[in-house]
């Protein structure tokens, strides 16, 4: 019996010394096996149930729903509204990247459908402080507004005595240049809005979807914000700090196999080929022949030849050629010395949003040095919104000042910006030599500028003739700037240097080709007309030389007529033996050329045009030809077709109108081509 | 006299957006047998039912079913490989050549890419020839193999439609399908070899009216376009019936797959929704299903884990 007590009080003391619990070890055990059980239905009941009724909770809601836009934007402590008239859900995308641009910038917008709030609330906006509605508005159809901003147009149609007066607004327009209503819903907005009396803070903003619209979007917005922070008085929020988009990474110890040295696309592109070639892959062709074009004069054309054998590359007369360029090393050294900073550091951009697409600005990790000479463009003047990012950089109050003055909308910034930047072609290098007191961080600049972009040439060979060689005619940009500085041209300078041998070594021009539709007609019978002045001749040579191949082959080949123009026969009558060798041979049936400062009275392709009209238009109107126009855009394009539009008329008995379309009748049956830049 | 601007409609196999665009003006002063403007002309008729059936309209809002738009690719396929086909073995053809433009136009290899995207590896076991499309597939073989120069009707009613509406039929079906940016699933839209597609269309213009064809043979060419619209019509209206079978996609992150993909399997009893429908209604075999699916449910398996973690570590501690 004394055992057995022994035995217990044994057990028992233990059991007093282990701490009491609350509920005994079993009852939490059931407890939690309870618990769980619990949860487990629960969640296996809770799911089906809420669907179905989801639906019809629906139908009653709107009308308990909020429809005020002011006060939702008081209750979220919004500044900025932006509404989205969107039918494909573009517009609704950058209305929602406008929201979250605000807050780069201090404040806080939201983006809105119109369909669902009460658009006349816009009247009272003003009671928000430093408030602005923004608009993007997409046109859908014949100029109509999309489905959601239907009302809304209703509305803003309807209300003739409403005053929106104290409504800062702006606008961004979606449409596409090959509907006949571009952009009306955006323009409307953006008109009918300053009718009422609203305050436009930011000029309209225009998207071509035919051309870029996101470039589009992308533009307006850089300068948008900047005018908006000028308006209302904000600095760009975090005090000093803007809002980077990429984060700065130095290697110390990296490979250097892994680093980039000028490829475009996968590492050691340039080392290793590969085809096929292409703008992320190209090919490095050898230069065989560069020589000078022109016999006097102070100008430099050129023509460069392409090696482009074992490459597997096939060209059609016609095509563009784009190659890769390099910055002056001499520029890129300044601008290393005048940051003070080491070139040669390795380094890595990396995006600080992850969840974008561009993990790095331009192929990472590779050194500074790396990217200012291969991967931006340090020659164009800078855009607002780089200055505008810049302007902390400068030390000098008065400097900065004027920095963000020439990146704000204001008249006098935009007047001082056209002046002192662009009118004077400062480009960075220059800006940070005249303002000494702008020393911005290399990698914030290397953020900032735009990437080196490829330079297209027309081809000047024909692949029939020459399969393996591509030619090159351009001319070399160089001039004077008002502020007594040499700007030369990027690609042009770069390519004048590539000699056919340097020291031995053949000179590669990383290269690509591009199609065009500038071709010849199919039938070698069919007359050709020609019009090409200075280097716009480029794919005309090949061309007459296409034409030559056929008729060495024994085809029956139609009329070749070129018209050519250059300034002095004596010094920049490009091509003089070629063209002559083929007027002989009967390749080119007309060989025309202006020298328009031969004479006093100035002389050009259009008024050679007007002077063989007859036959012209023969070929053109009786003979089926096909017209090709290659060179300037601005002027002697619309010269050209102006003389042909005279001619038209003239001899085709038309009116004007009769006339204008014809020709451009004979530009959408593909008839008359045009390879042209400003 | 003065001239009326007409709008020139392009011809498209789909559609453009139902606006009219702008190209040019009146064709009564220019040669009126230029085979580009014959066309034109010609189907502007078809062009517009095309643009104004359901399927169509449907899309431009928007409203396309996943489902949908993968048997529209499919279907694509089978059309761009039959007419890419007769036109390869007809390259020589004097009616052929001056058209022939593989690189700029062809369609078939982005096509088996995008498909690829939405069906997976094994995708050409996946699809099959429709019988709303058959018919078109099966006369454009006919035609490339008795009367080549029809081909030209084809390629035109196709191409030049995919080079008018195309940009804005991606974005719709981007938005829509909630397509990734970089374009995957939407190669068909993409024709990396022109660098302009109003330059391109007016070259290819300028090539059809090359062709050395008298003017019955040009009606003919005509007529096969119309011919061309309606058996796109077909395939439309073949998807538009198909699509009223399919319900109503029902988003389910949280269960990781979509009704729509579970109606394609026909399998309705894979639903969770369903299954748990059943459980609350007292079914026994469901509620061992739904188990299961909410077993493979990671969230679950984690508070499942947790649950059993707490109570080994109750049963440990009461044990020791």
């Amino acid at each position: 019996m004394a055992d057995m007590d022994a035995d217990t009080a044994a057990h028992t003391e233990p059991s007093v010394e282990e701490e009491e619990p609350f509920f005994s070890n079993l009852d939490l055990l059931l407890f939690s096996l309870i618990v769980g059980l619990v949860v487990y239905w629960y969640m296996s009941r809770k799911k089906p149930e809420p669907i179905p009724e989801f639906k019809k909770l629906d139908t009653p809601a709107p009308a308990a729903r909020d429809t005020s836009f002011i006060e939702k934007m008081k209750k979220t402590g919004k500044n900025i509204i932006v509404f989205y008239g969107s039918q494909t859900g573009t517009g609704e995308e950058f209305a929602n990247r406008l929201s979250k641009d605000a807050q780069r910038y201090g404040m806080k917008g939201m983006a809105a459908d119109p369909e669902e709030y009460e658009m006349a609330e816009l009247a009272r906006l003003s009671q928000i402080e430093n408030s602005l509605a923004i608009f993007c508005m997409a046109t859908y159809g014949e100029g109509d507004p999309t489905d959601n901003a239907q009302d809304f147009y209703d509305w803003l149609q309807e209300i003739d005595d409403e005053d929106l007066s104290g409504l800062n607004y702006t606008v961004f327009a979606l449409g596409n240049k090959t509907y006949e209503h571009y952009n009306a819903m955006g323009k409307y907005v953006d008109k009918r809005l300053e009718e009422l009396g609203a305050k436009r803070i930011f000029d309209l903003g225009l998207g071509d979807d035919d051309g870029n619209l996101e470039e589009d979007f992308v533009s307006w917005r850089e300068q948008f914000w900047p005018s908006v922070c000028e308006h209302f008085g904000v600095e760009a929020s975090g005090d000093d700090s803007s809002i980077r988009q990429y984060e700065l990474k130095e290697h110390t110890d990296l490979n250097m196999n892994k680093v980039y040295s000028g490829e475009m696309g996968r590492l050691k592109s340039f080392e290793v080929q590969k085809p096929p070639y292409d703008s992320k892959n190209p090919f490095l062709a050898p230069v065989t022949v560069n020589r000078k074009l022109n016999k006097a004069g102070d100008r430099h054309l050129m023509h460069v030849e392409l090696d482009i054998t074992g490459s597997k590359i096939r060209y059609d007369s016609g095509d563009h050629v784009a190659v890769f360029p390099t910055n002056d090393s001499a520029m890129v050294n300044k601008l290393g010395q005048i940051l003070g900073v080491d070139l040669d550091v390795v380094i890595s951009l990396n995006n600080l949003d992850e969840e974008s697409n561009k993990k790095h600005p331009f192929p990472c990790p590779t050194t500074y040095r790396t990217a200012l000479t291969h991967y931006l463009d340090i020659s164009q003047p800078p855009r607002t919104n780089v200055l505008y990012e810049l302007a902390q950089y400068a030390s000098d109050p008065k400097d900065q000042e004027n920095m963000r003055r020439m990146s704000s909308s204001s008249p006098e910034g935009k007047a001082l910006y056209h002046s002192w930047v662009q009118g004077a072609c400062r480009n960075i290098l220059a800006i940070l030599e005249d303002m000494p007191s702008l020393r911005p961080p290399v990698d914030h600049l290397c953020e900032l500028l735009p990437r080196l972009q490829a330079r297209y040439y027309s081809i000047a060979s024909s692949s029939k003739v020459h399969p393996d060689r591509i030619s090159i005619c351009a001319v070399v940009v160089e001039y004077e700037t008002p502020t007594g500085r040499t700007n030369k041209g990027v690609a042009t300078n770069w390519l004048k240097n590539k000699l056919a041998t340097d020291n031995g070594h053949k000179s590669t021009v990383p290269m690509f080709i591009r199609k065009s539709q500038f071709r010849l007609p199919f039938k070698a019978t069919n007359p050709v007309i020609m019009i090409g002045p200075g280097t716009g001749i480029a794919p005309f040579m090949g061309f007459i030389q296409e034409r030559g191949w056929l008729k060495e082959q024994g085809k029956e080949v139609g009329e070749t007529v070129l018209y050519f123009g250059c300034r002095y026969k004596n010094e920049d009558y490009i091509y003089q033996e070629e063209l002559e060798a083929a007027e002989k041979k009967g390749v080119l049936t007309q060989l025309n050329i202006a020298f328009s400062r031969d004479q006093e009275q100035k002389v050009y392709v259009q008024h050679l045009l007007k002077n063989s009209k007859e036959h012209l238009w023969k070929l053109i109107h009786s003979d089926n030809a096909h017209i090709y126009v290659c060179g300037d855009a601005k002027n002697m394009a619309k010269d050209v077709q102006t003389a042909l539009q005279d001619i038209a008329e003239e001899l085709g008995s038309m009116t004007r109108t009769q006339a204008t379309d014809y020709v451009k009748k004979l530009m959408t049956k593909g008839r008359y081509s045009q390879d042209v830049w400003t | 006299m003065t001239t009326k601007i007409k709008a020139e409609p392009k011809s498209s196999g789909v559609t453009n957006g139902g606006a009219r665009i702008v190209v040019d003006g009146d064709d009564e002063v220019l040669s009126p047998t230029d085979l580009s403007e014959m066309l034109a002309e010609g189907t502007k008729d078809s062009h517009d039912k095309a643009e104004n059936c359901q399927f169509v309209k449907d899309f431009l809002r928007g409203r396309i079913k996943r489902e949908l738009f993968k048997r529209g690719t499919a279907a694509l396929y089978f059309v761009y490989a039959a007419m890419e086909e007769e036109i390869e073995k007809n390259e020589d053809h004097p009616h052929i050549a001056p058209i022939y433009f593989p690189a700029e136009l062809h369609r078939r290899e982005a096509l088996a890419r995008d498909l690829e995207y939405f069906y997976g590896e094994d995708w050409e076991s996946q699809i099959s020839l429709s019988a709303g499309t058959k018919p078109y597939v099966d006369r454009i073989h006919e035609v490339g193999q008795r009367d080549p120069v029809l081909l030209v009707a084809h390629s035109y009613t196709r191409y030049m439609g995919d080079l008018s509406g195309g940009q804005i039929l991606k974005k719709v079906a981007q938005r829509a399908l909630k397509l990734s940016s970089t374009g995957e699933g939407l190669n068909f839209y993409q024709f990396e070899g022109i660098h302009s597609q109003k330059g391109f269309k007016q070259l290819y213009r300028s090539r059809m009216n090359e062709l050395e064809l008298d003017a019955e043979t040009k009606e003919r060419i005509v007529g096969e376009s119309n011919r061309a619209f309606s058996f796109n019509m077909m395939v439309f209206t073949e998807l538009e019936e198909i699509g009223k079978t399919i319900k109503e996609e029902v988003q389910d992150a949280g269960l990781g797959h979509s009704h729509a993909e579970i109606m394609e399997g026909g399998d309705i009893n894979k639903c969770p929704y369903y299954a748990a429908k059943m459980v609350a209604s007292g079914n026994p075999t469901y509620a061992c299903q739904l188990a299961m699916t909410l077993l493979t449910h990671p969230p679950c398996q984690w508070a499942l884990a947790a649950w059993v973690a707490l109570l080994a570590g109750f049963t440990a501690w009461y044990l020791l």
